[in-house]
């Protein structure tokens, strides 16, 4: 009799202890999957940081060339109005005469389609 | 029937290594399935995740390109708009030197009185009117009447119609201003403006395609020239 419940009782053991081993493993499943997320959080940080410098070496680059541009764009300017201003300075007198002599010069006409009513 | 202790020592001890042989099997299937999960989830975390970052970071390169475009395009058009005003602006001084040149002109008074009589009389034929006012600086009186008393018969000679001419004495044109006449209807509803002014600011908005020309140059960009 005694033996028998001493087996019984040797086979439950057994059993428990089976059962220990289940839990453990999945409590390390949880944790590992738990690490999944950690480790994907770690690399996408990663990952965006290098975008972010990538992202800030292209928008100095831009800002830069930006402004080359507008200087450029500004030193033209000014050129043309330089040219602007010998131009006229050299055409006005000519220009002007032509214009006074062309205000002088008036043409008293009656119209074209008029005709005389007596 | 009933077996003997070592039997039933025996198969206690096969029971329990196949109870703890069978844990271990389960024990690894978990393991392995945790290693699955484990790339599965750090896998589909990352990849979904790069994405959102690398849709962000295209959208704000492309919203800084069009930034600078639109400055560029904004940078480009005050300059245009500068040099046009310059331009103008020559102009504008060309008109103000015209205006002065005019006076000093019409200080001989041969020059004047000619002008004059043809100024009025253009305002006669102009206005075609029975009755007819005419309005001039103060200080042109005696030229202005003598105009007036030329022109009239020209004029009747044109058009076979009689006229009669009033000086204004009570309004007159400014003292400063550069001279020439206003002709009137007699009800002073029409008015035919020859100061000299009014001439060279028609003159001007009619030839200004042409002083342009003259002063700065054709227009490159003109593609279908008349």
């Amino acid at each position: 009799m005694t033996s028998q419940s001493q087996g019984i009782h040797q086979l439950l053991q057994a059993e428990k202890r089976a059962k220990d081993k289940l839990e453990e493993a999945k409590k390390r499943k949880v944790k590992r999957i738990k690490q999944a997320k950690d480790e994907a959080m770690v690399e996408i940080d990663q990952y965006r940081m290098q975008r972010d410098k990538e992202f800030r070496m292209k928008q100095s680059k831009i800002m830069g060339s930006q402004s080359n541009l507008s200087e450029e764009i500004e030193e033209q300017t000014l050129e043309k109005i330089k040219e602007l201003h010998g131009s006229y300075n050299k055409y006005m007198e000519s220009v002007l005469a032509q214009v006074l002599n062309m205000v002088c010069d008036v043409k008293p006409e009656i119209h074209l389609n008029y005709r005389a009513t007596n | 029937m009933a077996l003997n202790d070592v039997d039933v020592q025996k198969q206690i001890k096969h029971m329990k290594a196949f109870i703890a042989q069978e844990a271990n099997e389960k024990a690894e299937e978990i393991d392995a399935k945790a290693e699955e999960e484990f790339y599965i989830e750090k896998g589909r975390l990352v990849q979904t995740q790069r994405l959102k970052v690398m849709e962000y970071f295209e959208k704000k390169e492309k919203q800084i390109e069009q930034q600078k475009k639109i400055q560029m395009s904004t940078v480009r058009n005050q300059a245009r708009l500068k040099i046009l005003r310059a331009r103008n602006d020559l102009i504008s001084e060309l008109m103000n030197d015209a205006k002065l040149r005019l006076r000093m002109i019409m200080a001989d008074s041969g020059v004047y009185q000619g002008l004059l009589f043809k100024l009025v009389l253009q305002g006669l034929l102009r206005l075609l009117e029975p009755v007819v006012i005419v309005r001039c600086r103060p200080q042109d009186h005696l030229l202005v009447e003598a105009a007036v008393q030329k022109a009239i018969p020209e004029y009747m000679a044109v058009s076979q119609k009689c006229v009669e001419v009033q000086v204004d004495r009570e309004v007159h044109l400014a003292v400063n201003a550069a001279g020439g006449v206003e002709v009137y209807s007699g009800n002073q509803r029409i008015k035919v403006s020859n100061t000299l002014e009014s001439q060279l600011d028609r003159l001007a908005e009619q030839k200004m395609p042409e002083i342009r020309k003259a002063l700065f140059g054709a227009n490159p960009n003109r593609k279908f020239f008349v």
